[in-house]
């Protein structure tokens, strides 16, 4: 084997990266569920938890430098790093969304808990955006475009979901003005899933692009 | 206030409507061929060294040939400018061709073909004279009538050697620094005016500030010249070269041509698994 300690290095930021992605799966989980029991203490594991996310982001990121600098990669290997690189970013950020959500379930923990319905319907969209970020994580471990560009398409029922939670908490908010702090908490929850949602379509463009070499943009 | 949310939240404007990526740079549409080969074979005696190459290089750009060593690489340049007439035993089938014509026909002068077709080698070669002397030894042979000096100076300035030899024109090549010496041959292909410069590993024995100089070179000279090169130096390949031509050496034995690009196309995204393996550096 010529290239031993290259392979090596290339395995440490795969295992980085897979490393982060199990982190921010399991963040969002427990935020949702912190939300949906209404538990400070998930909620508080969500947010100490972030920083490891973040810290992982650091050494994959100097470990992508590292590789460029001394290693000079080009073709697949360039793409894996580039990608790689990418792909960190888009899971710190996913991270930060899933502390965001663990933040405004302590605050919603403290208000009076409102209508069930969009409860239902902010599960049912979790529930969907932690099976997309599951399985373009699995597209991402497989190098699998085909399964990454399949995972960005099911983006629509998420944002279908939202635009529905939207509409409502906006009725909810002029009705019941005395809990709009409460609607807008969900409002925001809403609004972060969704976003998580585009990441993971993010996500998918770095997978076609580690995989091809091609740009793309997916809607 | 529309109480829909947006689809793209954020700012809207020209400047942000999605556009696709830009197409890549058609080979093709970029320059005329300069040199060709048809279906070139080429053989020592009875081994067969080269076969089936087919290959274009435009004209004003640098084309790299790259790929393991014994794949052929300095065999298939030393072919443009007939080199292999030195070799006993050596022949050619197919063609090869420059501005169209076929460059392998005993008829060809080989003299005037070098003159037109320069070659610059792996360890610098500048004859046991002056600077000057080197430079104007190819102009004097062909009997240049013009002003010499002028033609010794031109050639120097374009191989960004002047300013470091301007004042010891007359002092032995043998002299200058490896680095120098190799601009001095590059000044001494130069002065007779070729339309190929041939480099095989130029920058090889050269240090790395020398070596950036020699590929810094390159590029000002295919504004003029068309340019080939030789290099084991895969990040030299990238950097220094426009197209890139990857050869390696078939199970029988013989360099075939692998793939030909733009390079950054062949170090982004190499069509060829063989490539990609060379050039990734899983294979040598």
């Amino acid at each position: 084997m010529i290239r031993r300690h290259f392979e090596e290095e290339l395995d440490e930021v795969r295992t980085i990266a897979s490393r982060m992605a199990a982190l921010v799966e399991d963040a969002i989980r427990l935020s949702m569920q912190s939300l949906l029991k209404r538990d400070r203490d998930l909620a508080n594991l969500v947010v100490e938890g972030d920083k490891e996310i973040n810290r992982l982001h650091m050494q994959l990121r100097e470990e992508v430098f590292t590789i460029i600098s001394t290693q000079a990669p080009v073709a697949s290997d360039l793409r894996l790093v580039i990608g790689v690189g990418y792909i960190g970013a888009e899971l710190e950020r996913m991270g930060d969304y899933a502390t965001r959500i663990a933040k405004r379930s302590r605050r919603l923990a403290d208000e009076p808990e409102g209508s069930p319905a969009v409860y239902v319907e902010l599960g049912q969209m979790a529930e969907l955006v932690e099976q997309q970020v599951h399985d373009i994580l699995d597209a991402f471990i497989a190098v699998d475009q085909a399964a990454a560009m399949a995972v960005a398409e099911r983006d629509d029922r998420i944002d279908r979901l939202y635009r529905k939670v939207f509409a409502d908490q906006i009725s909810a908010m002029t009705e019941d003005p005395e809990h709009a702090l409460r609607t807008q908490y969900l409002l925001n929850i809403a609004h972060t899933l969704e976003r998580l949602a585009d990441r993971v379509t993010n996500v998918a463009e770095d997978i076609v692009f580690l995989a091809t070499g091609d740009v793309v943009e997916l809607d | 206030m529309s109480a829909e949310p947006r689809e793209q939240p954020g700012r809207d404007g020209a400047a942000f409507i999605k556009s696709g990526p830009e197409p890549v740079l058609e080979l093709s549409q970029d320059q005329p061929t300069k040199v060709a080969t048809r279906d070139l074979n080429f053989y020592y005696g009875d081994f067969l060294a080269l076969k089936g190459i087919n290959l274009e290089v435009p004209r004003n750009r640098v084309t790299s040939l790259i790929g393991p060593s014994g794949c052929g690489k300095s065999t298939l340049i030393r072919v443009f400018n007939r080199m292999y007439d030195l070799v006993p035993g050596a022949r050619v089938e197919g063609q090869v061709l420059i501005d169209g014509e076929d460059v392998t026909g005993k008829h060809v002068d080989a003299v005037g073909l070098r003159q037109r077709v320069g070659m610059v080698f792996q360890k610098p070669n500048p004859f046991p004279m002056s600077i000057y002397d080197n430079v104007a030894y190819g102009p004097r042979i062909l009997g240049w009538r013009k002003n010499l000096d002028e033609l010794v100076e031109k050639s120097l300035r374009q191989a960004a050697l002047w300013d470091e030899v301007k004042d010891r024109l007359h002092r032995s090549g043998l002299a200058l620094s490896g680095g120098q010496q190799q601009r001095l041959v590059i000044a001494r292909v130069l002065a007779v005016e070729p339309e190929v410069i041939l480099m095989d590993e130029p920058a090889s024995a050269l240090d790395p500030i020398a070596t950036l100089k020699i590929e810094d070179l390159t590029h000002e000279l295919k504004k003029t010249y068309t340019i080939l090169i030789v290099t084991h130096n895969m990040q030299q390949a990238a950097r220094a070269s426009d197209y890139a031509a990857f050869m390696m050496m078939s199970p029988e034995r013989y360099g075939e041509l692998v793939e030909f690009g733009p390079t950054v196309e062949i170090f982004n995204r190499p069509k060829s698994k063989l490539t990609e393996d060379y050039i990734t550096g899983r294979f040598g």
